[in-house]
């Protein structure tokens, strides 16, 4: 489903050029969930961005459903993206201006599907905002926006969906109900999942957790040795 | 994509108040332009009307030998409509008595801009006519049938014909105030001249051409006969035609023009800082919407296509608001100016719609465009902003556009360049200047009190955004200080020109023994009487020993013309020595001063001799002094002023002037019957006339200021606003950390005044200094400085931004700060 070689990206600061990554090479196969962890700073976000599409890499390739988005320019990525990619963000980006039914509904509509309402309005029964249909995001808590968020990553039904410390801003709480329903959907919609997170016990849930240490990704045994411990 | 994912957005920033500023800048700018140029439409049709009728045509030619009948007919194949006039001075005998007269003949169609006024008796109030007299008629100035000693019906001979006498002629369009044409006026058929024998070779005469039609037409007609014109014939327009009325026309002109310049440039910069700020808002919507699989193209479609609808909808509003607002003014200043102005044309309501749309092509497109570039990555780095390639576009487009803009309303590239020119070095300057400002803000804010020290290092924090928006607000403020200043020379030069109490009636021709009772009986009858000048006809018949006429006793030039001479010991008010200096009391030499401008004419300077013929008397002079003329104060001027010991026995006439109401007009049957032989003319006619010009430029000016001061408004509003997003975050986080309500209040005051103080001060500087440059090189009014302004542009500022900033903010302070960082973010 998704694959990565040779993955590197450098960017220019004003004290040179900084490596974030080197030499990430990984293979993801339909319907796995995966974790990247590792300690802040390492590089999971930059490499998220990369795998989604939504950053170019100074060097290698990425097959998205065999598609090379490396080859593609800012136009068919972004056509890529609304085909098969879904989002979930630490700080939920719904569009302000829109009340929760239309964020749902917005990347059905985007692909042009004609009864994006009815099912924009089942899909937050199921997250259990079926009564908020019409509030704004800023009416909404933090938990009840990240719901909202979910319902919009699932709307689409993408072949995979990237979140980046999803319950990253939620108390533990909220953050377990938040995950129950992020896998919960996951399985009933069969989506490849790719998760950025600090929490262990949230990457113990994915089938497996891939471990970045300073731009470069760990073998395996030792990345899970790092997720348990 | 679906058509209504845009359409929902736009309804739902709409409804969210996003757009309301963008809106709003595009409204009034339309409305503003729209508003002027209508309101200049309006007021040129008036002003061509009444200004032309001082022509009686819209161009003349004039020469002293007859036009050639192949002109007229190459100005009717043009469509042009034509008129001749003939003026000459003849005698023309009545029953009993003779008197010298100016003979106008005229043919069928005459006059062509303006209209002719009779009544059935002397100093009556006339009535329009567009008849003329019929062959063998003559219509007469009032005060020949006194002179005369007919009544109408009667008789009166001219030459060798004879003619009824069929109705008092009171007004005539291009009579003028012209001293060159000054016998009591004798109007009859062209047709008519030749039967009379009065026209002999070497007579006086002077031959015209009238013509009417689109200036296209005539500029294309004139071309055509070319150098043909000269040396005999004269080209006139308005402009040339009347001192008076052509410059203050030209003034309010370019008056108007630079009012609606600088409403374009107000405008195109709201709306261009509304735009921005409207984008800024959109980077993380736009963000989150190429996450969701909208691609660069879709959204440059979208904000293109909400912006076209918006700019439709602005615009429309606008023209609709632009048209309200015109009127508005003309009822405001009603009061001040009371005129009628013709209904508007269509192409105002072009100019506005045109000019909205470029302001949106240019000023509010860029900024969105942007966000095209946006990259989805700042869904999770937030401090990604679109590359600097596309801001450089933002500022070229802008700066394009402008010049678009300002070229297709001044016609002129060259004034367009240097405004541009002069805009971007003075924002270059006020740069530098309001940097250094914010640095010395700082050294004073290091001992300052606790409301001083938040606002201070506010405003060192955002030194960059703080420079931009001292220079913007400088600018705004700036152009409005320029705006008022010029219209208040203009509108104190017109007052001045044209006093209400200015004498309207001027009499000549009076012998030596009658200036004493002539002053008895102004001084009981008549008011504002002015002093009494000498004066005398004369010719230059040599200069440097060297004749002005040839053999033939062909003129060869303007220089030996019949012209007025005076003297007098005193510089007359309103003269201004340029060169040589003006002569002592009791001088002796014979010394002649002469007007600039004429002397420049015909080709004198200081030092020349000259020499006169005086009533058949020789009499040499040296040119001593050159002077400038007021020419516009309606007063007698001289183009030869003499010493006095130089014209002391020969045998003067006087001139004095005075002013009639309309209803005292009876005084001049009684002054004309007790000193038959005097000359009255008349100028009351042709300065209401003026008046009312001046009137209309006025109300243009005053209208066009107060639509501009809205512009600006806009602008100062639009500069804050964008700024607000910034500020909130800030002063919540202030707030949330515990600064008191007051406190924050009292900062955000400060920082106001502090930045419309610098901005004051830039303002002031600049307005000072262009001000200056405009009225030398453009507005021809001498420039000067104005003390008031340096305390006025500050105050101004600090005013006028405290006030409108504290209150844009003052939600700042009011929101709890909890509600400030989740809205901002
Ligand atoms: N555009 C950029 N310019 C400069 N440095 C960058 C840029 N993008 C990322 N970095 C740096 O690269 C490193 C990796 O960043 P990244 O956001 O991927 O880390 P992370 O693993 O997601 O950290 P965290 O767990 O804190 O979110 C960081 O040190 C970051 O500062
Ligand atoms: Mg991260």
């Amino acid at each position: 489903m998704l694959v990565a070689r040779d993955l590197e990206k450098t960017v220019k600061t004003a004290a040179g050029p900084l490596q974030i990554l080197a030499g990430v090479n990984l293979e993801i196969k339909r319907g796995e969930s995966v974790a990247l962890v590792g300690a802040s700073g390492s590089g999971k976000t930059t490499l998220l961005g990369l795998l989604a599409g939504l950053d170019e890499p100074t060097g290698g390739r990425i097959l998205l459903d065999d598609h090379d988005l490396t080859a593609m320019d800012e136009e068919a990525r972004a056509r890529m993206r609304g085909r098969l990619v879904g989002f979930v963000f630490q700080n939920f980006q719904l569009l302000a201006s829109l009340d929760a039914l239309e964020n749902v509904m917005l990347p059905m509509e985007l692909r042009g599907d004609r009864d994006a309402a009815a099912k924009a309005r089942e899909l937050l029964e199921r997250v259990g905002l079926g009564s908020r249909l019409d509030h704004q995001p800023r009416q909404l808590s933090g938990g009840e926006q990240q719901r909202v968020a979910i319902a919009r990553a699932f709307a689409a039904n993408p072949a995979v969906l990237f979140a980046d410390e999803p319950t990253g801003n939620l108390d533990r709480a909220t953050g377990e109900r938040i995950a129950d329903l992020l896998f919960e959907l996951n399985r009933e919609f069969g989506t490849t999942l790719i998760l950025v997170t600090h929490d262990p016990a949230l990457a113990r849930r994915c089938d497996r957790a891939l471990t970045i240490d300073a731009g470069h990704l760990l073998p395996e045994p030792a990345a899970s040795a790092a997720a348990g411990g | 994509m679906d058509a209504r994912v845009p359409a929902r957005l736009l309804w739902r920033d709409w409804k969210g108040g996003e757009l309301s500023l963008l809106v709003a800048a595009l409204i009034i700018a339309v409305s503003t332009v729209a508003a002027i140029a209508i309101f200049v439409d309006r007021l040129q049709q008036a002003l061509v009307v009444e200004s032309s009728a001082f022509l009686a045509a819209d161009r003349v030619v004039r020469g002293s030998r007859p036009v050639p009948q192949e002109w007229e007919d190459r100005a009717r194949e043009r469509g042009l409509d034509t008129a001749r006039t003939l003026t000459f001075s003849s005698m023309v005998f009545g029953p009993e008595r003779s008197q010298l007269v100016s003979v106008k003949a005229v043919t069928p169609g005459y006059p062509l801009r303006g209209s002719l006024a009779v009544a059935d008796a002397p100093f009556m109030p006339g009535r329009d006519t567009d008849r003329l007299p019929e062959a063998g008629e003559v219509w007469l100035d009032g005060r020949l049938l006194p002179a005369l000693d007919v009544a109408l019906g009667g008789v009166v001979e001219v030459g060798n014909a004879a003619f009824d006498v069929t109705a008092v002629v009171t007004r005539e369009p291009d009579r003028g105030g012209s001293f060159f044409d000054l016998g009591p006026r004798l109007l009859m058929r062209y047709a008519d001249v030749e039967a009379t024998g009065v026209v002999q070779p070497g007579s006086r005469l002077s031959y015209a051409l009238l013509l009417r039609g689109s200036d296209g037409a005539l500029e294309a007609w004139r071309d055509e006969i070319g150098d043909d014109l000269n040396p005999h014939f004269e080209w006139v327009d308005i402009r040339t035609g009347s001192d008076a009325i052509g410059r203050a026309l030209a003034r309010g002109e370019s008056f108007l023009l630079l009012g609606g310049l600088l409403a374009v440039i107000l405008s195109g910069v709201a709306v261009a800082l509304a735009a921005h700020r409207y984008s800024q808002r959109q980077h993380d919507p736009v963000a989150v919407l190429k996450t969701l699989g909208m691609t660069p193209r879709e959204i440059q479609n979208t904000y293109l296509g909400s912006l076209l609808l918006l700019g439709t909808l602005a615009t429309t509003v606008g023209l609709l608001l632009g048209w309200g607002l015109q009127g508005l003014g003309l009822i405001v200043f009603a009061d001040l100016v009371p005129v009628y102005l013709p209904a508007p044309g269509w192409r105002p309501f072009l100019v506005g719609g045109i000019t909205g749309f470029i302001c949106l092509l240019a000023f509010a497109l860029p900024p969105l465009l942007r966000l095209r570039d946006v990259s989805p990555l700042r869904v999770i780095r937030r401090d990604l902003a679109p590359n600097d390639a596309s801001m450089a576009l933002a500022y070229a487009s802008g700066l394009i556009g402008s010049l678009v803009l300002l070229v297709w309303y001044a016609d002129s590239l060259v004034l367009a360049g240097w405004l541009i020119l002069g805009t971007f070095g003075t924002v270059a300057v006020l740069m530098i200047l309001a940097h250094l400002l914010l640095r010395t803000g700082r050294i004073i804010g290091m001992q300052a009190g606790n409301s001083w020290r938040i606002a201070l290092s506010a405003l060192q924090r955002r030194r960059r955004e703080n420079s931009v928006q001292i220079v913007v607000f400088g600018i705004a403020i700036m152009l409005l200080l320029i705006l008022y200043l010029l219209r208040t020379a203009l509108l104190d030069e017109w007052r001045n020109q044209i006093p209400a109490d200015a004498p309207n009636h001027f009499v000549m021709n009076i012998a030596p023994d009658e200036v004493e009772p002539i002053t008895d009986m102004l001084a009981s009858e008549a008011s504002g009487s002015d002093a009494f000048y000498p004066m005398m006809r004369g010719r230059i018949v040599a200069v440097n020993g060297e004749p002005t006429r040839d053999a033939e006793g062909d003129e060869r030039s303007r220089l030996g013309r019949e012209r007025n001479l005076s003297w007098t010991w005193d510089l007359p008010a309103g003269n201004r020595i340029v060169e040589g200096e003006w002569w002592e009391p009791d001088e002796t030499e014979a010394l002649i001063s002469l007007g600039a401008d004429y002397a420049r004419d015909i080709g004198l300077a200081v030092g020349d001799r000259l020499e006169f013929d005086i009533v058949d008397r020789r009499v040499e002079a040296r040119i001593a002094s050159l002077r400038s003329v007021d020419w516009d104060s309606m007063r007698p001027n001289f183009f030869i002023l003499a010493t006095p010991s130089m014209m002391a026995d020969l045998p003067a006439t006087w001139l004095t002037s005075f002013r009639l109401e309309a209803d005292e007009k009876q005084f001049l049957t009684r002054l004309l019957r007790r000193f038959p032989t005097v000359t009255v003319i008349e100028i009351d006619e042709v300065m209401a006339q003026v008046q009312r010009i001046v009137a209309r430029v006025t109300l243009a000016v005053e209208v066009v200021l107060s639509l501009v001061v809205m512009a600006g408004a806009l602008v100062l509003i639009a500069s804050i606003q964008s700024s607000m997003d910034e500020r909130m975050r800030e002063f919540g986080l202030l707030r949330a950390l515990g600064a008191g309500r007051r406190r924050i209040l009292g900062a955000l005051v400060i920082e106001f005044a502090a930045l419309g103080l610098f901005a004051g001060v830039l303002a002031a500087v600049g307005a000072e200094v262009t001000v200056w440059i405009l009225q030398e090189q453009i507005f021809q009014l001498p420039g000067r400085l104005h003390p008031g302004l340096w305390l006025g542009g500050p105050l101004i500022g600090v005013l006028l931004i405290g006030t409108i900033g504290t209150i844009s903010t003052f939600k700042v302070v009011r929101t709890p700060p909890a509600i400030v960082l989740r809205e901002t973010g």
